[in-house]
């Protein structure tokens, strides 16, 4: 027969050889759509500023109604320099991300494990699930009068205000979070003699783990939008009052900066979570 | 068979609920019995979809037989315990640990401390040819390699008996012969109880010593066969046998015949 010469081309290097060069380990790859094209976005930015700057300098828009970004810079640093009503303008910038972020840190401690027991127990879902289901589309506006008569005027009721409007979504996001595992990874574990507390150690949790950074980043969102209500309770600070203040004013290259510095810090805000759901769960979407 | 059996079904049906019409059940298995020597390789071979499967959740204690007993050693089958191992079809690995975590998952959730797992994880990470993946991620591997840490893994506690679920199933044919070798070679070393469902019947002859046949749904035992090959085998000798293609044909006779009479079950 020529087959077999045909055949054995190569001696046989056992069953992990073909393998190594053909499939071996592939490099870990995040995909990220937004990586490879941001010379791109960049570019569109860049050319969205020079336009704004255009509509100024050419006069077509008025200058009242729209401040160039010039006017704006040079708000910026007129502010930065002798602050707005008496206050830096980094304070109010600082307030504003001081109690953003200590909203947003009891908001994770209280909504994760709370979402997460609701997630794992159907009693306690079915006894809490009607009061978030309510709570969480409601304008957050509508309680600043009832905020104001429990809380009073102080750093409370703003703190309360960006608390309730994340820990509402945080909540319904932890509990569907612990949902969505497969019945086969639970199984795998159970022949490997796992008890109902390490299936959900070593199984749920991890499992849950991508979904509770986007539960996160998707309710520092909402919470940080909510910042404008919280200041416009009584407030004499933080960049909610400085836009609201300023528009009384018709201040609105304050306005602006105020718009620009809100909108940045909320990105910065996503950026950050982003790096950290890559470091500490880089199996998102991947399967095994 | 004079020692006394690791596994035994006796008068075992199965019905399942069905979703959508209240009252109405759909019978996976009726009437299975049969059992498992210490130390066998025995082949559940049926077309898909005809319970067999569903014979492997039971024994693992996924679920619960309707009518008759399911025993291991003698004493009913309740829930899933680590002296009952399983492979599935997908390698069904943590992505959130490390190859050489995943393999050592078992004796970690039973409290052992490296000392006393690790020698015994680093022999096997190297009899699958995993040693030098043993840091990646698993979803950084093929995915025969994947299969063959699940295969580690599910081997590493040293299981009373092995259920495997098309294992290979999803592999491709290369990579399928290179697999069903090293399995051939490990069984072989340990004397592992292995009960190994397939539809593929060349893989059933290569590994078997016996072969169930299974009928189509509600599923029984349509023909036992004793593989009559030696040990060790050799896939290339095996096919030159001149008893190969004869009992080959008379089990593709029996398969097809069960999956005619399973689509005429289901004319959906």
């Amino acid at each position: 027969m020529t087959l077999e010469s045909e055949l054995t081309l190569e001696p046989y290097q056992g069953p992990a050889a073909e393998e190594r060069t053909a499939a071996g380990p592939r490099p870990s790859r995040q995909p990220s759509r937004g990586h490879r094209h941001w010379p791109i976005s960049v570019a569109s930015v860049i050319l969205f500023i020079a336009i704004w700057q255009l509509s100024g300098s050419l006069g077509w828009v008025d200058p009242l109604l729209l401040p160039p970004p010039s006017e704006v810079f040079r708000t910026a640093t007129e502010l930065a320099l002798s602050g707005y009503r008496q206050t830096p303008l980094w304070q109010h910038f600082l307030i504003s991300v001081a109690r953003a972020l200590s909203a947003f840190a009891a908001a994770i401690a209280i909504g994760i494990p709370l979402g997460l027991f609701m997630g794992i127990l159907p009693m306690l879902n079915a006894v809490l699930d009607p009061f978030v289901q309510f709570l969480r589309p409601l304008p957050k506006i509508a309680l600043i009068p009832l905020v104001v008569v429990w809380f009073g005027i102080g750093e409370t009721s703003k703190f309360f205000l960006i608390f309730i409007s994340s820990f509402l979504s945080i909540v319904v996001g932890a509990a569907a979070s612990v949902t969505g595992v497969s019945q086969g990874r639970i199984r795998a574990v159970q022949t490997l003699g796992a008890s109902r507390g390490q299936i959900f150690l070593y199984v749920v949790l991890p499992n849950a783990l991508p979904e509770l950074f986007t539960t996160v980043r998707l309710s520092v969102g909402i919470g940080w939008t909510s910042l404008i209500a919280a200041e416009m309770v009584a407030a004499n600070s933080g960049l909610g009052w400085m836009v609201i203040n300023a528009g009384t004013y018709l201040r609105t290259d304050v306005v602006l900066l105020g718009i620009l510095l809100l909108g940045l810090t909320g990105y910065l805000f996503d950026w950050v979570l982003t790096r950290l759901q890559r470091r500490f769960a880089p199996w998102a979407g991947k399967d095994a | 068979m004079s020692r006394e059996p690791r596994i035994r079904l006796d008068r075992v049906g199965k019905w399942f609920a069905a979703p959508t019409v209240a009252g109405k059940r759909t019978d996976a298995l009726s009437d299975v019995s049969f059992e498992l020597a210490p130390g066998e390789f025995v082949c559940l071979l049926g077309p898909s979809g005809c319970g067999k499967s569903t014979i492997l959740n039971l024994i693992a204690g996924f679920e619960q037989a309707s009518t008759g007993r399911v025993l291991l050693d003698g004493d009913p089958i309740r829930e899933p315990g680590p002296d009952r191992g399983m492979v599935f079809q997908q390698p069904m690995l943590l992505p959130w640990l490390s190859v050489r975590e995943n393999v050592t998952l078992g004796p970690r959730l039973a409290g052992q401390t490296p000392a006393r797992y690790l020698p015994e994880a680093e022999r096997h990470l190297r009899l699958v040819g995993l040693h030098d993946f043993a840091d990646h991620a698993p979803w950084q591997l093929s995915g025969g390699m994947r299969q063959r840490a699940a295969l580690a893994r599910a081997w590493l506690p040293n299981p009373e008996i092995l259920l495997m679920d098309e294992p290979f199933g999803a592999l491709d044919a290369q990579t399928r012969l290179s697999m069903q070798e090293l399995l051939h070679d490990i069984w072989r070393d340990t004397g592992t109880t292995i009960l190994f469902v397939t539809h593929d019947v060349d893989e059933a002859l290569f590994l078997a010593d016996r072969v169930l046949l299974m009928s189509a749904r509600p599923a029984g035992i349509r023909a036992e066969i004793i593989v009559p090959f030696g040990r060790p085998r050799d896939p290339e000798e095996l096919v030159a046998d001149t008893d190969y293609g004869r009992i080959k044909r008379d089990i593709l006779h029996c398969v097809r015949e069960e999956a005619a009479r399973s689509l005429a079950l289901d004319p959906a």
